[in-house]
């Protein structure tokens, strides 16, 4: 039964793989990189379990922690990118 | 069953490993980089190596994509279009190169045969070994840290070094290599106002250090040690820096107390080796820090996973800071 989900899971990260390389917005790719960590703490768990060694469960944890910060750069240098045109925009339209 | 999944993932990463070669807009680059990582990780973990796993998922997913995009902050998003003058050349040095490999392949052992020449060096001595000399259940610990602790000392002088490096290079034309907390402006409206990401982000920091803490630790007896915990903790404390802003990050963990762990931790590391000296051993021989060789080695191994995980701390935050706090206009 962990070797069909893990093959699923296999299949769902190769449709990302997909989604991730056609784009074609910058949106597409955030969500798909984002997606594409989910599949890979799921697929580390089956692996886990396939080979018996429940206590690599520690790794999964790590990757969902981490992509969790890697989100949230992302969002950050969004919002930075955002207010610096904003104010480039401003000081442009003050000089005027 | 790992033949099958390894094949099927290592696709995958020459896919993206071409897609990122070609792509011309940097973010898309960034954001392919972290999949990659991700590949890279999986592939390690189906073959065992839960400890370089470990590392490549704090490092290599998590702060390599984090620093990217804070570099990515300091310049143009789009790549500048070139044609390189000698193109088919550069093709044909790469096809030559690529059949190269793939003829030496063959002689390569088979993944996991027992016969290989890995297997029929040093690595049945370590594996005999560690439980009588060091009584530790992860050999890879033993390994990097006792066995090999000559080897981790030059890895944590380098990681020391490239952070000395990246400091002076992102600090030129300045006073200070990081600047003081109390100049930053503050005027950045970072994450702090989304209230989503700013709750979960400050709940989630301290289990993150915490589980950094339990990697750091327990490195003897699981997958972890003084690399992985360090790159947790530095994750930590940059998803504080990421929801609070940068000034009450650099207050948090202030310039001079970065320059105190990265060099601290290789002073404890080298510490270490000259007290081993002074005690009658060799450089770096932790049997005889104590009366029972076996304690002697375990204290050892305590120390300079200590040492390492304050260095790789220190040299991953004060990478993170200086490309944060650095003004971009």
């Amino acid at each position: 039964m962990f070797v069909t989900a893990a093959i699923a899971i296999l299949v769902t990260m190769a449709l990302v793989l997909v989604r991730a390389l056609l784009g074609p917005t910058v949106y597409d790719r955030i969500l798909a990189a984002n997606m594409f960590g989910t599949k890979t703490v799921i697929l580390m768990a089956l692996i886990a379990f396939l080979a018996d060694r429940p206590d690599f469960l520690d790794l999964a944890l790590t990757y969902a922690l981490i992509n969790f910060i890697g989100v949230l750069a992302v969002l950050e240098f969004f919002q930075h990118r955002v207010q610096s045109h904003s104010d480039t925009a401003d000081k442009s339209g003050e000089s005027r | 069953m790992t033949l099958v999944f390894g094949t099927f993932l290592l696709s995958m990463m020459v896919l993206v490993a071409i897609a990122i070669v070609r792509e011309h807009n940097l973010f898309v680059a960034v954001m392919l980089s972290a999949i990659f990582s991700l590949l890279m990780a999986t592939n390690l973990f189906l073959l065992d190596a839960a400890d370089v796993a470990l590392t490549e998922a704090a490092i290599g997913a998590g702060i390599s994509t984090v620093l990217a995009l804070g570099a990515l902050a300091l310049t143009a998003e789009a790549e500048q279009r070139h044609r390189p003058k000698y193109r088919w050349l550069s093709i044909a040095i790469m096809v030559l190169a690529l059949v190269a490999l793939l003829y030496s392949t063959q002689d390569n052992p088979r993944i996991g045969d027992p016969e290989a020449p890995v297997h029929q060096h040093v690595a049945p001595w370590y594996l005999e070994q560690t439980p009588i000399l060091i009584d530790i259940p992860n050999v890879v610990t033993a390994v990097l840290g006792s066995f090999r602790g000559y080897d981790t000392f030059g890895e944590v002088l380098v990681i020391l070094t490239a952070g000395i490096g990246v400091l002076f290079l992102l600090s030129a034309g300045r006073n200070d290599l990081l600047p003081n907390p109390r100049r930053i402006p503050d005027n950045t409206i970072r994450l702090r106002q989304h209230t989503i990401p700013h709750v979960i982000g400050k709940l989630l920091a301290p289990f993150i250090i915490l589980f950094g803490l339990y990697v750091q630790f327990h490195g003897e007896y699981g997958p972890g040690g003084g690399f992985q915990a360090g790159a947790l903790i530095a994750a930590g404390v940059i998803l504080y820096g990421l929801v609070e802003g940068e000034r009450p990050s650099l207050a948090l963990v202030p310039p001079n107390l970065l320059y105190g762990l990265s060099l601290g931790g290789v002073l404890l590391y080298g510490g270490v080796g000259i007290a081993s000296m002074l005690l009658g051993g060799n450089f770096l021989d932790y049997s005889v820090l104590m009366t029972d060789p076996i304690a002697g080695q375990h204290w050892g191994l305590l120390l300079i996973e200590l040492g390492v995980g304050m260095t790789v701390t220190g040299v991953l935050l004060s990478i993170y800071h200086a490309f944060a706090a650095r003004d971009p206009h």
